[in-house]
């Protein structure tokens, strides 16, 4: 049997039930992976918070479940709290039930429209205290993790990640060491507006220099650590009071 | 019929090389190859989407409308590259977040439209399965020669191992930065390309 393979309706129904096996094959592959894709974006997290901690160097690699132990080794509590610094929950910190906030695109949806956010503060035994930041740089979501001393002011280290930044310019808010190093040290004033800032010629303590050539992921991280500090001020300002 | 299996699996690594004669595929093997490590996964990802797509579209050649066949071909290699893309993201994450927009501009990498094009749809399954694995390997093989130069002169380390002891740092060796930049990689490849032609005369214009 020949068929005419240049008909309109066999080109068609041949496009047709291509496209369908394969959106069928892509769905399938999809479901079936994403519980390690899951597990490896949680460890990334985690290690990303490591590293702002303190607690590991950046660049050693370790594989997931060293992650999982180091954190479980050296959290000492987590927990949400809410916009006004109220601790809405907590979070379970054992070993094979690690429990992170993570969607930080939603709580920054929450914060800007000014409702129910869930922030999430991670304390670790070393004395420092874990926030996130999220906002937009230049061409996708930036990201990080800051540290604070056991003071709730003096930043002990930051980490930060990038969607789509230009490589070599914006991207150096992750590949640089040189430019997180930079906020080491540096204190959060977070009865000012904005708490902490990336500016150009930064001047004290409440500012660091932004990246030459890539001002537009400068200033997105920098509105991104405002806007997050803000919401995190309540909390932080009650517990250095105590 | 020996004979021609050796010479579709060797042709494309030396005599033919997709990216040294043919001049296809340059774009990505300026990007990935600073480093060995990247430049391997890219490699073997290159040889699986190159050769499966070959395979299958060689099974499919007959019944495709020709008036879409470059649709139905981009569908099939798109499908390979996000399966690639996906089972990286599960398997080996940190090396799919430093590869994640090149694994998706496989889709565009000229030697796999063109090997469907030139052999898949007028050959038989298994030797189009060995064109496109040759041919990934062809460019994989340049790959790393390239991103081996790359690594060493540019970072002083291979596959992240440092190589060029630290007392030549103290003795004032450094780094070349130029290496890690793309240009360098084209001058390297003009430099294979160079040594290439001149190993194999006929290609020499007149």
């Amino acid at each position: 049997m020949t068929m005419n393979t240049n008909g309109n309706i066999y080109t068609i129904v041949y496009s047709a039930i291509i496209v369908i096996l394969v959106a069928a094959i892509l769905a399938f592959a999809s479901s079936a992976l994403k519980p390690m894709q899951d597990a490896n974006i949680k460890a990334e997290t985690i290690s990303q918070m490591l590293d702002a901690a303190g607690i590991q160097e950046k660049g050693t690699a370790a594989s997931n479940e060293e992650i999982l132990d180091k954190y479980a080794e050296n959290i000492e509590a987590a927990f949400a709290i809410d916009t006004n610094g109220v601790v809405t929950g907590t979070l379970s910190i054992a070993r094979d039930n690690i429990e992170l906030i993570d969607g930080l695109k939603a709580q920054n949806k929450n914060i800007k429209d000014k409702k129910d956010a869930k922030l999430p503060v991670y304390k670790f035994k070393n004395g420092t205290t874990v926030i996130p930041i999220y906002g937009g740089g230049l061409w996708g979501p930036v990201w990080g993790y800051v540290a604070f001393n056991s003071d709730l002011k003096t930043i002990a280290g930051a980490y930060f990640d990038h969607e789509s930044e230009t490589p070599g310019l914006g991207a150096k808010i992750k590949d640089d060491p040189a430019f997180r190093a930079l906020f080491k040290g540096k204190v959060a004033d977070f009865t000012a507006k904005p708490a902490f800032a990336i500016v150009k010629g930064a001047k004290g303590d409440h500012e660091v220099d932004a990246i030459t050539g890539a001002t537009m992921t400068s200033k997105g991280l920098s509105g991104a650590i405002g806007t997050w500090f803000k919401a995190y001020a309540p909390f932080f300002n009650k517990n250095v009071e105590e | 019929m020996d004979a021609k299996i050796k010479e579709t699996l060797l042709n494309p690594i030396f005599k033919g090389n997709p990216i040294t004669v043919l001049v296809l595929g340059i774009c990505s093997s300026l990007a990935v190859t600073v480093e060995l490590k990247g430049a391997l996964v890219m490699a073997v990802s290159v040889i699986i989407v190159t050769g499966l797509s070959n395979l299958i579209l060689s099974i499919l050649r007959n019944t495709i409308p020709n008036r879409v066949r470059i649709i139905v071909q981009l569908v099939v290699v798109a499908l390979l590259v996000i399966l690639v893309d996906q089972i990286l993201k599960a398997f080996a994450y940190p090396v799919e977040k430093q590869l994640s927009v090149y694994i998706g501009l496989i889709i565009t990498n000229c030697i796999v439209m063109g090997r469907i094009e030139a052999f898949a749809l007028g050959n038989k399954p298994f030797a189009s399965l060995l064109d496109g694995l040759a041919n990934g390997a062809g460019y994989g093989l340049i790959l790393v020669i390239v991103a081996f130069f790359r690594e060493l002169l540019g970072s002083g380390t291979l596959l992240g191992m440092r190589i060029i002891p630290e007392s030549f740092y103290e003795a004032g060796y450094m780094n070349n930065g130029l290496v890690i930049l793309p240009p360098m990689a084209l001058i390297l490849i003009g430099c294979i390309i160079w040594v290439q032609r001149s190993i194999q005369k006929d290609l020499q214009e007149k």
